[in-house]
């Protein structure tokens, strides 16, 4: 019974209006964003000028390119989203937006970031629906491709994302430092105490408090909201005032415009229609609608399916592996990204790497400053698995200066939350033959 | 299943995955509610600390011209040991100035066009011989600044009457007075455009700037600050100790290290520096708003003290050890290692403190880059 019924949920037909709206709105989104990146001067100081890169575990074979190679990258990258903005060749430039775009992330994990993530994610999953089939250039070069309608699923799975990003952000506040020290948000408040009007307020300690509450209980209740036509209005406008707050207090980027325009997804079709009316009338390309029903091939369903119930499968089930790892999960950070914890912590820390050299008996503390950017120095002196990763590199820059088999310790000092910085790592191992492989628990992380 | 049953399932998953973490009860801590005045902080800071020690510095700069020229007039051991002597006052109160590089200092480049050593001997060496340098390229950075000028006025192992020779008889001595000249001359102009451009606009913007922001006064203070205590560490006393040379000690790269006498004296003014800028401390018995008061009126901790009592108490640790150090550094680090070990040491720790602790405690940004949101 239920499963028919979900059945006929996720396959009755939907007009792809929303979706045709989702794919200009994120297309634009990215064209901007990826403007903003390259006039910000990021492409050179993320990807140019470090020395050394941190890779993702099993993707150390990524490597940047060359100045030119990765301004074209950047470049492709604004076309690609343009195409997307247009509905021109579709599946290929969302196929090379996906492509380009994760290629970029995995470079370093110095820049990590969790709307990144979502960004790779959304642009594959756009790759497999028929975001293209209705009010886009590619219908207009080939009548064949339009539809106005298509299974409800193709919609439903940018939903689902949108849920999942907002539900484990939700989840992951569930703790006490969240919830019951206001942490860190007591922290990051009152920094913006100059600000005028609300700048009186974010010093007060309820204040955080209620910020705190309201941000996990938002998180959490506002993905089912969404998926309720008879609240979308009001849900909405907590969507808008939510994200332009927290970009008034937090240096966040482009993020909060993202969401607050692809959520528009789950307003109903008729409110998409009207805006592709006005489009239509503002271009002068009025057009009568005839109703057509798109449907994948039989192959292209089947495959289909299984893609998309393997990728929510992992998207649930990923934020959870933390728990196969021992130890405060902020401290270790072992199963920390990849999960849609945002905020979650003030961590800061120094660490000073020192390379022994068993011939002489000497050792040799680094300026990390000759090899990390600032940036990647920050991140890394507080994730123990960037630390391996620099060990690493410095095994093989100290033994290319001519040291014979260096060993790397580090001595790390990490304050978390407030805490006040007390030592992360055990000063007397070997970092450079440590593993980062998933299976292997950090023990060389000292307890919180 | 119900709607009731799953909103029961889902409550007994939210307070489990909340008891899951509640492990350790923390120390609550002191805060008030009010806010701070940074505004008034950052008037303190500008008034009767960045102003008023870039002034002086600019004063002992004319004199150091006065000795020069007076030195260039008479060629004596007498007037060589006043322009010394001048010339040391001056590097020691450019100690009290170098952590400022924001503004107009960060425009003129003051702490690496005054004080990147050690120095290049090689480049004065040939700038002298060539009479033909621009002492504003690249190339000459470790070829001036009090690093050249305490080359020239001390040299290697020589004595007084050779300097005095050196500038007098010496077939290259006309160039060689320039090129001290230069030195000097570059110093002072510099000087007198960052002091005219704080008093003329920049102290507004400076106090103006109140936000904890990318660039905001406070940002820029807390990071130079942690430039300063950094170099403190490695460059004046970590690397010639053997830090980063496998313990080989490196004297010759000691600050003022032809003077051979005052390097502990430097590294105690940077660090007395920092301090004062720390505590918003103008003279020893004026402290004024500063960034310790903030972290007070916060209620940061560091473990079960506060962090404010953790990084004053680091601050008199440094101090002490550093005064266990004898002049000149570039023996003790052989004669007395332990000694200036226990002040790295003790340096490493203050580093620390207001690298790590300050900042997240401030919710100061440094980087432009964009962080995680919600």
């Amino acid at each position: 019974m239920t499963v028919i019924k979900l059945k006929s949920y996720l396959l009755k037909p939907t007009h792809l209006a929303p979706l045709a709206v989702f794919r200009m709105a994120f297309g634009i989104l990215m064209l901007a964003s990826v403007i903003r990146f390259m006039v910000k001067g990021w492409v050179h100081t993320m990807y140019i000028q470090p020395k050394v890169f941190f890779p993702f575990y099993g993707f150390e074979w990524i490597k940047p390119l060359d100045a030119t190679g990765m301004y074209l990258v950047f470049a492709l990258l604004a076309i690609a989203a343009l195409l997307i903005a247009l509905g021109l060749f579709y599946r290929i430039s969302a196929t090379l937006f996906f492509l380009l775009f994760t290629y970029v992330e995995l470079i370093d994990k110095t820049n990590y970031l969790n709307h990144y993530y979502f960004i790779s994610i959304i642009s594959f999953l756009l790759i497999f629906l028929p975001a293209h089939r209705y009010f886009s250039l590619d219908v207009r070069l080939n009548k064949n491709l339009k539809a106005t309608t298509a299974p409800n699923y193709f919609v439903l799975v940018i939903k689902f994302q949108v849920f999942i990003v907002y539900f484990f952000a939700g989840l992951a506040k569930i703790n006490s430092d969240w919830l019951l020290h206001a942490l860190p948000l007591r922290i990051w408040l009152p920094a913006h105490s100059e600000m005028p009007v609300i700048g009186s307020f974010v010093t007060k300690t309820w204040v955080a408090y209620a910020f705190s509450w309201f941000g996990c209980v938002y998180d959490l209740v506002i993905p089912f909201f969404l998926f309720n036509p008879r609240f979308i209005k009001i849900t909405y406008l907590f969507v808008i005032v939510f994200h332009l707050a927290t970009s008034l207090f937090f240096n966040i980027g482009m993020f909060p415009y993202i969401m607050i325009s692809l959520t528009t997804i789950f307003f109903s079709q008729n409110f998409h229609m009207q805006i592709i009316q006005r489009l239509r009338s503002i271009l002068k390309m009025p057009e009568t609608e005839q109703a057509s029903f798109y449907v994948p091939s039989f192959f292209a369903l089947k495959s289909l399916r299984v893609l998309f119930t393997v990728h929510f499968v992992i998207q649930v089930i990923v934020p959870f592996r933390y728990l196969l790892y021992p130890g405060n999960l902020y401290w270790t950070e072992q199963g920390y990204r990849f999960s849609w914890r945002v905020m979650l912590m003030e961590k800061a820390g120094t660490a000073f790497f020192y390379v022994h050299d068993k011939t002489s008996g000497g050792q040799i503390e680094v300026d990390n400053k000759t090899y990390l950017s600032y940036m990647q120095e920050k991140m890394m002196a507080t994730q123990p698995d960037m630390m391996i990763d620099y060990a690493k590199f410095l095994k093989a820059e100290f033994t290319k200066q001519g040291l014979k088999d260096p060993v790397i310790t580090a001595q790390s000092f990490v304050t978390l939350n407030g805490s006040g910085s007390r030592e992360f790592i055990d000063p007397t191992v070997d970092l450079s033959r440590q593993s980062n492989s998933f299976l292997q628990n950090k023990t060389w992380v000292k307890n919180f | 299943m119900t709607r009731r049953n799953i909103v029961g399932i889902l409550g007994l998953f939210f307070t489990l995955l909340f008891f899951s973490d509640c492990k350790k009860k923390k120390t609550e801590k002191e805060e008030t509610d009010e806010s701070f005045d940074k505004s008034a902080m950052l008037v303190n800071y500008a008034d009767k600390i960045i102003l008023p020690n870039f002034q002086s510095f600019q004063s002992v700069v004319d004199s150091l011209v006065v000795a020069f020229n007076g030195f260039a007039q008479q060629k004596n051991t007498a007037s060589l040991n006043a322009l010394r002597k001048k010339y040391i006052s001056a590097y020691l109160k450019f100690q009290r100035v170098a952590a400022f590089e924001y503004g107009p200092s960060e425009s003129e480049n003051v702490r690496t066009n005054f004080n990147t050593f050690p120095v290049n001997i090689n480049q004065v060496n040939s700038n002298i011989n060539s009479g033909n340098y621009d002492l504003g390229t690249v190339d000459n950075i470790a070829a001036k600044g009090f690093p050249a000028i305490d080359y020239l006025l001390f040299g290697e192992n020589l004595t007084d009457s050779s300097i005095v020779a050196q500038f007098s008889t010496d077939p290259s001595a006309a160039r060689r007075i320039t090129y001290l000249d230069a030195c000097i001359t570059e110093m002072q102009s510099k000087i007198n455009i960052v002091v005219a451009a704080w008093s003329n606009g920049y102290k507004t913007t400076f106090v103006n700037s109140t936000g904890s922001q990318i660039g905001s006064s406070l940002g820029l203070m807390i990071n130079q600050l942690n430039f300063e205590i950094d170099l403190l560490k490695n460059s004046k006393i970590g690397i010639p100790l053997g830090k980063k040379s496998l313990g080989l000690k490196l004297p010759e790269k000691c600050e003022a290290f032809y003077a051979n006498k005052i390097s502990v004296a430097l590294a105690k003014e940077c660090l007395l520096n920092i301090e004062n800028i720390y505590l918003g401390r103008s003279t020893p018995d004026t402290d004024g708003l500063g960034i310790d008061d903030y972290l007070q009126h916060l209620g940061a901790m560091h473990g079960s003290v506060s962090l404010n009592e953790a990084i004053k108490n680091q601050f008199t640790a440094a101090l002490t050890k550093l005064n266990l150090v004898d002049e000149p550094l570039s023996s003790s680090i052989n004669s007395q290692a332990a000694a200036v070990d226990a002040a790295y040491l003790e340096l490493v720790k203050l580093l620390v403190l207001l690298k790590t602790d300050a900042p997240s405690a401030l919710g100061v940004i440094i980087t432009y880059q964009d962080g995680d949101g919600d």
